[in-house]
């Protein structure tokens, strides 16, 4: 089967200067690829360089075959690739429900198989189907962000930091419930800072330093390598 | 004094010129939400909403009420025309361009007023009529209809915002801009559907403080500090809270001339407006912090 992300060689940045200086990533169906790298390796700008939210100056990108490079983000949701920010990510002001309905604006017809599919995933989110987002707690936010990007049944999904501020108990869940994501046919791309606790959960690996790709392959793989414990595992 | 002239005096009028404040209101909290600036132009265009029913009601031969759904639809257009032909140049602008340009906006809108209609004061309907007694409590009907079609036109509005798929992303688009086109929310098109909302309120307004007092070329900058005072009273973005916040300012701007010269009336709002972002700036309902 072909890839679902082909992503080669990406040069861009927000403004004049470039910060992706040549990235190559691939995803494969239903894998979960992790993007681990000190701060300021480009590793968010990545994941923004496949939604359209960067000028992209060099390279491809492809989602399932089809060429997304510098398309606008609505087309490249259409594509079938949604993305779940690091902040902000919720409509703090509406229900979960009401998230999960803003998810699907560009559906219609009837969603009630999309809604059961997230509410099986996250059996809390249906207890507080009423409930404001804001008022959710910082975990439960973060099903919330995802639930609303899955309820278009992307092929790829990107999170940016998912665990990021998440107590562990919290982390552990987010990667189970990326696992069951995983399981239901979505591609998962996800940057982390958590990089040893990611790389030992995830399928692949990608370990970006100065906007280029410096090491890849399985999560084992890499944290067996003494060059990436060096680089930035801290033992 | 006793409590009957206390509600026939003071109470009524304050409530009958607090629901114009609110339709107006309503309409500056939604441009706040969504657009994100402060919209100076709302009472002018109040101005042109109610001089074009004059309009209709002198070419027409019809009552007001007849001439207030062709006064909000006109204005509604003629708002989404402004934005198209002025501000959706300055979106990416900082947004104070945008409150300048909508105070141009005022000025100009306020001389189409003056060149077509005159500058001196005029009426829907002549002759004084007089209140009906309810029990004691004296009132106009054009003063119930006020209160009524305020209540009417704000329930409509919450029951788009709540229910409908653009009510929704209306929204969306107010809580989390970036978000909302991410889940790809056409962003000109809430614009759209704002303005078009925002119009149609605010010739309501106008053509309800001209039923109420008279039609004057200055009628609705008059009424622009009191309309901003009730919107963030109420919290801004909060379209109860604007309601909430338009009756309080009537209210009290009313019952000031109690205590004070009714010189002095226009002030209260202006008090109001100082003491609210000193103590709570986000608003009696913990709108948005501006």
């Amino acid at each position: 089967m072909s890839d679902i992300l082909d992503m080669r060689d990406v040069v861009g940045g927000y403004g004049e200067a470039d910060i992706l200086l040549g990235v190559t990533l691939r995803a494969a169906p239903s894998e979960i690829v992790v993007i681990v790298g000190p701060n300021g390796a480009g590793k968010s700008t990545a994941m923004k360089a496949i939604f359209g939210l960067l000028h992209v100056r060099g390279g491809t990108i492809r989602v399932d075959g089809a060429d997304i490079t510098g398309l606008e983000p609505n087309r490249i949701v259409e594509a079938g690739v949604c993305y779940v920010p690091q902040v902000n990510n919720v409509f703090r002001e509406m229900t979960v429900h009401e998230n999960l309905e803003m998810g699907a604006f560009l559906r219609s017809g009837d969603l009630s198989a999309a809604y059961d599919r997230v509410y099986a995933l996250f059996p809390d989110l249906k207890e507080r189907r009423k409930a404001l987002a804001g008022n959710l707690s910082g975990g439960q936010r973060q099903m919330v962000a995802m639930g609303r990007a899955l309820m278009l049944e992307p092929k790829l999904l990107l999170l940016d930091e998912p665990t990021a501020g998440l107590s562990p108990k919290y982390m552990e869940q987010i990667f189970r419930i990326c696992r069951d994501v995983r399981d239901t046919g979505v591609t998962i791309l996800l940057v982390e800072q958590h990089a040893k606790q990611a790389l030992a959960f995830a399928d692949r690996g990608y370990v970006l330093a100065s906007g280029v790709n410096r090491h890849e392959g399985t999560g084992a793989e890499l944290l067996a390598d003494e060059d990436v414990a060096a680089m930035f595992l801290g033992g | 004094m006793d409590a009957m002239e206390l509600i026939n005096f003071y109470l009524v009028p304050g409530i009958v010129v607090g629901s114009i404040y609110a339709l107006g209101a309503v309409g500056i909290t939604l441009v706040f939400a969504i657009l994100r600036y402060a919209h100076l132009a709302h009472g002018d265009l109040a101005t042109f909403g109610a001089f074009l029913a004059l309009g209709v009601v002198t070419l027409g031969g019809v009552s007001p009420y007849v001439a207030l759904p062709v006064a909000m639809a006109v204005t509604a257009a003629v708002a989404v025309g402004i934005d198209r032909t002025f501000y959706a140049y300055l979106r990416e602008r900082p947004k104070i361009v945008t409150v300048m340009a909508s105070l141009g906006v005022a000025l100009m809108v306020r001389a189409v007023v003056q060149i077509v209609w005159g500058v001196d004061s005029q009426t829907y309907t002549r002759g004084i009529v007089r209140p009906e007694n309810w029990f004691g409590i004296r009132i106009r009907d054009r003063e119930i209809v006020t209160v009524l079609a305020m209540i009417a036109l704000v329930v409509a509005l919450q029951l788009f915002l709540k229910y409908s798929k653009w009510g929704k992303a209306m929204r969306a688009m107010s809580d989390n801009p970036d978000l909302a086109l991410l889940s790809g929310v056409d962003n000109r098109k809430v614009v759209l559907l704002t303005w078009t909302i925002v119009g149609g309120l605010c010739a309501a307004a106008g053509v309800f403080l001209g039923l109420n007092y008279e039609l004057k070329a200055l009628m609705g900058w008059t009424m622009l500090l009191p309309m901003f005072a009730a919107a963030i009273l109420g919290g801004v973005g909060r379209v109860e809270g604007a309601v909430l916040g338009g009756l309080i300012v009537g209210i009290a701007e009313e019952m000031s001339a109690l205590f004070l010269p009714t010189e002095y009336k226009a002030a209260t709002a202006f008090a109001i407006l100082l003491l609210m972002l000193l103590v709570r700036p986000t608003g009696l309902l913990k709108g948005k912090v501006l």
